[in-house]
């Protein structure tokens, strides 16, 4: 029987693993958890030593810290191994025909992507969330729960977008950008903007 | 001791009027930093005391210049940063490093007389750059810069700053106090203790102590007075100083560490403290720095401009973003406990409010209080 490793922390974990388990009976696919603090840095990426690559796939499951950093470190290093990493979509999700979505990304419950849209690879598309048409979302964004993307908007890669978010049509996010500020968005936002309900003003990285 | 700050200081709105052109107005004010402006038509835009601002790369030089284009009013530069010649999107007036204007149409549309052409052009002010820190100026006989911070300051500000490296991640605090309530908190190494004990104090211990020198200088000034101009201005050198300030807890470490060019090399909290309104700091050892300027809106506002960057990378590397990002998200925590409490001090105060008292290794700011209150009685000026 096949098996997929299914590696990250706390609720995303749980949630990956209930997830697959409703695409997957048990008796079709076996699971195997591993639960990893990716603060760890070089000490987390060396748990992954001892898996076992013949003929498994895997998922990473981790929140959207350290501007989604720490789950695309960890994907990159499993794919750097050669393991495939398919697209986890949830049941009642709905996805248009055509839709691209590359490796390791998670489409939740709900969640409505529709026709002419790209999600990059490790992305996570929340429960509820609708993508409109013709949508880009780069590498590693993560679009909690409920966001609304209006047709032909591209969102960057690394892009956080939080609860009550809906952007506007056709607009764009930069990379790297933090968006977790209910509301609508009607106009560009650079890359490495970060608009948090907390702040009065966004904060801004200038240069590099 | 009992203070002699009376309320008004901190709440009158004719008070703050008064210090600004009392105190502000002749004094340095820093206004951002030059890696912000590392190439041509670069420009920062800041409302220093009223007054916008705009400091903007030519061709390498940096210029200060009030941000009003002479014809309609209108601000030359918009947005708080960017890259754009200096040129007015109202009528298409631009100005070169002088301030000089070219107006498109001149002979058409406008037909000044010569005289009055002659006038049109902006108001420069000074302008110096310390390090990687620049600032302005607004009177029109600058008090020469060293005169404000003293040599030695100017020495280890440039030494630091020029430690930083070129990505910076910066956002504005809206504050509701009075910009005193700022240095007079940065000035008390006794609150860190009680306000900051679950977060700054956690990693370095700062221990309030009395220095009996200090307060004996503290208590000549009281019985002598601040005294003429040449004496004030080298009191007011002492408010402003920087340097180790209390050692960490535990050695720094964090991944990135690796990747920057260490600031110095000792364990240390790092506090650079820039008479009247600026605050530098690195609470890593010199592996990351924060630098606070809080610029005076009025009497009971504050806008807190927050800057933090690392020490100059050795290469790029993917995470730097994040690094600045969760930083700066650290540092809100801290920075959230300060401005708790001087608003709830700000709430407080009422024209009636008793002073406060002052224990003796309060001895800084009962020196600062006395010069203040001199300054804006006039018995001596900036």
């Amino acid at each position: 029987m096949p098996c997929k490793h299914v590696i990250g922390q706390g609720p995303e974990l749980a949630r990956a693993l209930a997830a697959w388990r409703s695409v997957a009976p048990a008796a079709a696919l076996e699971l195997r958890p591993l639960e990893l603090d990716p603060a760890a840095g070089q000490a987390a990426l060396d748990g992954l030593e001892g898996l076992d690559d013949e003929g498994a796939s895997a998922f990473v499951a981790l929140d959207a810290r350290f501007l989604n950093g720490m789950r695309l470190d960890l994907m990159a290093s499993l794919r750097l191994r050669g393991i495939a990493m398919p697209a986890l979509v949830e049941p009642g999700a709905l996805v248009a025909a055509g839709v691209r979505m590359d490796d390791n990304c998670w489409i939740g419950a709900g969640a409505i992507i529709q026709h002419g849209s790209r999600i990059g690879f490790n992305t996570v598309i929340g429960a509820g969330a609708i993508v409109g048409s013709g949508v880009t979302v780069g590498h590693s964004a993560w679009i909690d729960e409920g966001v609304v993307i209006g047709r032909g908007a591209r969102i960057g890669a690394q892009v956080t977008l939080g609860l009550g978010v809906i952007v506007g049509h056709g607009r764009q996010i930069g990379k790297l950008c933090i968006v977790d500020k209910a509301g609508r968005i009607e106009q560009d936002i650079a890359a490495k903007t970060f608009i948090h309900a907390t702040h009065a003003q966004p904060i801004v990285i200038i240069g590099a | 001791m009992r203070s002699r700050m009376p309320p008004q200081a901190y709440i009158d709105e004719a008070w703050f009027a008064r210090e600004r052109e009392l105190l502000f107005k002749p004094l340095w004010q820093f206004i951002g930093l030059k890696v912000m402006l590392d190439k041509h038509n670069a420009f920062i835009t800041r409302t220093l005391f009223g007054i916008p601002v705009v400091v903007q790369n030519f061709h390498g030089e940096l210029r200060a210049f009030e941000n009003i284009c002479p014809h309609r009013q209108n601000p030359i530069q918009v947005q708080p940063h960017g890259v754009r010649p200096l040129f007015c999107g109202y009528h298409g007036w631009s100005f070169d490093r002088e301030g000089a204007t070219r107006i498109p149409h001149e002979d058409a549309l406008y037909r000044f007389p010569q005289e009055e052409r002659a006038c049109i052009h902006l108001r420069r002010f000074a302008l110096e750059v310390v390090g990687n820190l620049v600032f302005v100026c607004l009177a029109e006989t600058p008090l020469p810069i060293r005169q404000q911070f003293g040599a030695a300051m100017l020495a280890s500000l440039t030494a630091s700053s020029l430690a930083y490296d070129s990505e910076v991640i910066m956002t504005t605090y809206e504050g509701h106090f009075n910009w005193k309530l700022a240095y007079e908190n940065l000035r008390d190494g006794h609150h860190p203790r009680y306000l900051h004990a679950r977060s700054l104090y956690q990693d370095v211990k700062f221990e309030a102590s009395i220095s009996e020198e200090g307060v004996a200088g503290l208590r000549r000034l009281q019985e002598t007075g601040i005294g003429e101009r040449t004496r004030a201005l080298g009191l007011m050198r002492s408010f402003s100083g920087g340097g180790r300030d209390a050692p960490m807890a535990a050695p720094p470490d964090e991944p990135y560490h690796a990747q920057v060019e260490r600031y110095r090399d000792q364990d240390w909290y790092y506090n650079w403290l820039a008479f009247p309104n600026l605050h530098i700091a690195s609470a890593n050892g010199g592996h990351a720095f924060i630098i606070e300027h809080h610029i005076p809106v009025a009497a009971g506002r504050t806008d807190l401009v927050v800057y933090y960057l690392t020490a100059k990378k050795k290469q790029p590397y993917a995470s730097s973003a994040a690094v600045l990002h969760a930083h700066m998200m650290g540092a809100d925590v801290v920075m959230r406990e300060d401005i708790e409490v001087m608003e709830q001090i700000q709430r407080t105060l009422h024209p009636s409010a008793r002073s406060p008292h002052l224990g003796d290794y309060e001895f800084i700011n009962a020196s600062l209080e006395l010069w203040y209150l001199d300054l804006m009685e006039e018995k001596f000026a900036l």
